[in-house]
């Protein structure tokens, strides 16, 4: 009688995880492309975005992604299918230019980052299916120096030099 | 207090229409440029806000304002949805485009459609703020306000070159003559 229930019970933890909607995504295949802004004047704020297209080995097609966004979970949005994109945008000074890793989860990772925050930690144990570097270089604020500026400095300088020599010579 | 009591459960009934545990979505759309010129680029930003009782199903997002002979795309996609959005949450969503034409563009809004409940067989369909009508700036008068013109400089100094290295070259030439009989002495 009871290695029969015993018998049932891990019949149906073995069948368990078949029945669950987990759609996880096995060996993932990730092409992406990166957008930073590169010039201040053409944003107000530093945009940045990610698109990529998944292909997953076990063929599952109703990817549901989370990307962690500095710190921040927020839903991948999907352009097609397999195709995903996560934008962020924040003050130019707050992105300055380096190196934004980009972590992104499916439904199972993204309940497993929420445990944890919810539990005080930052959630960064949680591996991730796979992550996208994002290389920015930093926006572009215009020059340091105003050419207008640098071609009066050398025409004061030149103006100076010649009247140096000028009461050198008169003296 | 008949009357009253009638006039309270109208007001009540009327009340209870709109908090029907459902979701609901405000969108918005905005160019985040300062100016927006002829082949450089032009960042459009949407947020959603689910400000309803209730998760927002199937939710898409589709902007048809961007023709594709007017505007290059350069990153971002113009049609994209989100499986759920939480009570409360907000999303934002960034396209990048170049505009291949200058002129006057009239940006108007973009389309939301979504399921207010799980079970409503209706789709919603609302519409993000528009961001109006705005100028394309030409890319030559946009250089020719913002550019360094470090070419124009360059040309410039060549250009005073004569009026100022002739004097010099004569008062040199008379100098290093005088020098040579001083030292002659």
């Amino acid at each position: 009688m009871a290695t029969s229930t015993k018998i049932l019970a891990l019949a149906v933890l073995a069948v368990l995880p078949l029945l669950m909607n987990a759609s996880t995504c096995i060996g993932p295949q990730v092409t992406s492309n990166v957008y930073t802004t590169s010039e201040a004047s053409m944003s107000i704020s530093t945009v940045f975005v990610v698109e990529v297209a998944v292909k997953c080995n076990n063929g599952e097609k109703d990817l549901l992604l989370f990307a962690d966004v500095n710190g921040h979970m927020v839903p991948a949005t999907q352009s097609g299918t397999g195709k995903f994109q996560v934008s962020w945008s924040d003050e130019h000074k707050k992105l300055p230019a380096g190196t934004y890793g980009v972590r992104f989860f499916d439904e199972e990772g993204y309940n497993a980052v929420r445990k944890e925050k919810r539990s005080g930690t930052d959630g960064s144990t949680v591996t991730p299916i796979f992550t996208v570097n994002v290389k920015h270089s930093g926006t572009w604020t215009g020059p340091y120096v105003q050419t207008e500026f640098v071609a009066t400095c050398v025409a004061l300088l030149v103006w100076y030099m010649a009247y140096r020599s000028k009461s050198f010579l008169m003296s | 207090m008949k009357s009253l009591f009638l006039l309270v459960v109208a007001f009540v009934a009327v009340r209870s229409d709109n908090d029907d545990n459902a979701a609901r979505l405000l969108a918005s759309k905005s160019i985040l440029n300062q100016f927006i010129v002829e082949g450089k680029e032009l960042t459009v930003e949407y947020s959603i806000y689910n400000v309803g009782s209730s998760q927002a199903y199937n939710v898409e997002l589709s902007d048809s304002s961007f023709p594709e002979e007017d505007f290059q795309r350069v990153s971002g996609s113009l049609n994209v949805k989100w499986d759920r959005l939480a009570v409360g949450a907000n999303v934002s969503h960034a396209v990048i485009l170049k505009p291949l034409r200058p002129g006057y563009a009239n940006f108007t809004a973009a389309q939301v459609k979504y399921y207010p409940t799980e079970e409503s067989q209706a789709v919603q369909v609302g519409y993000t703020t528009a961001p109006g009508e705005a100028g394309i700036v030409g890319l030559k008068d946009y250089e020719r306000r913002f550019s360094p013109h470090i070419v124009d400089w360059a040309t410039f100094a060549i250009m005073t070159l004569p009026s100022i290295g002739f004097p010099f070259l004569l008062w040199y030439r008379s100098k290093s003559k005088y020098d040579v009989k001083h030292k002659k002495n």
